[in-house]
């Protein structure tokens, strides 16, 4: 994230920019659900629900920043990042698909769903430094 | 797709950055180029061709004939 403020273009920053934006209250809201228990008073409540809309909005907000920088690019960049998001999200559905599977049919740990966003994420580290070319 | 982008960048004396702002692209996206790793759009290649005073044939090989 650093390299590519540094080194790449005005979109590169204001997408950096987006993603903190994002990023910073969605892993908020995770990281104070898994340490505190400061949501369990909300659990089978309406206010569950609105819990459950405040975390996925950021989610749709960094689909929108990332809309954004390929729109904001050069047709190079607009090509590698549409590629990486592709199969970062095709191989999260994969993932999610085996698990769910795997739950139903082979006695695996039951993982919650919210958890393919991390995964997703995760895969995209992997991939991105391999998927540098357009064609 | 081959090309003879970099040749005729370094005969000129600019750094891909400044190709690239001639250009309107990145500096990434100069060394895609250069690297075989992007084949430019018919516009692009016609802003390049422009850009360097050449038809686009002599600057990017036709690989289809």
């Amino acid at each position: 994230m650093l390299n590519v403020w540094k080194t790449g273009t005005a979109a590169h920053r204001r997408y950096v920019l987006r993603t903190f934006a994002f990023m910073v209250p969605y892993m908020l809201i995770c990281i104070s659900m898994m340490v505190t228990d400061v949501f369990d008073e909300v659990i089978g409540k309406p206010a569950g629900w609105i819990l459950a809309a405040a975390v996925s909005a950021p989610v749709i907000g960094q689909l929108w920043a990332t809309l954004s920088l390929i729109r904001e690019s050069d047709e190079f960049v607009r090509a590698v990042t549409a590629k990486q998001f592709i199969v970062s999200a095709g191989l999260a559905m994969a993932l999610a698909t085996f698990w769910g599977f795997a739950e139903t049919f082979a006695e695996a740990p039951h993982l919650p769903g919210w958890l393919v966003y991390a995964a997703f994420w995760g895969i995209m580290g992997c991939v991105a430094p391999f998927i540098r070319a357009s064609n | 797709m081959k090309n003879r982008l970099k040749l005729l960048r370094v005969e000129r004396g600019w750094t891909q950055e400044q190709l690239g702002q001639a250009l309107g692209v990145s500096r990434q996206a100069v060394n895609a180029l250069e690297t075989e790793k992007h084949d430019p759009s018919l516009d692009l290649a016609y802003r390049i061709a422009v850009l360097f005073a050449r038809p686009v044939e002599e600057i990017f090989d036709n690989p289809h004939g």
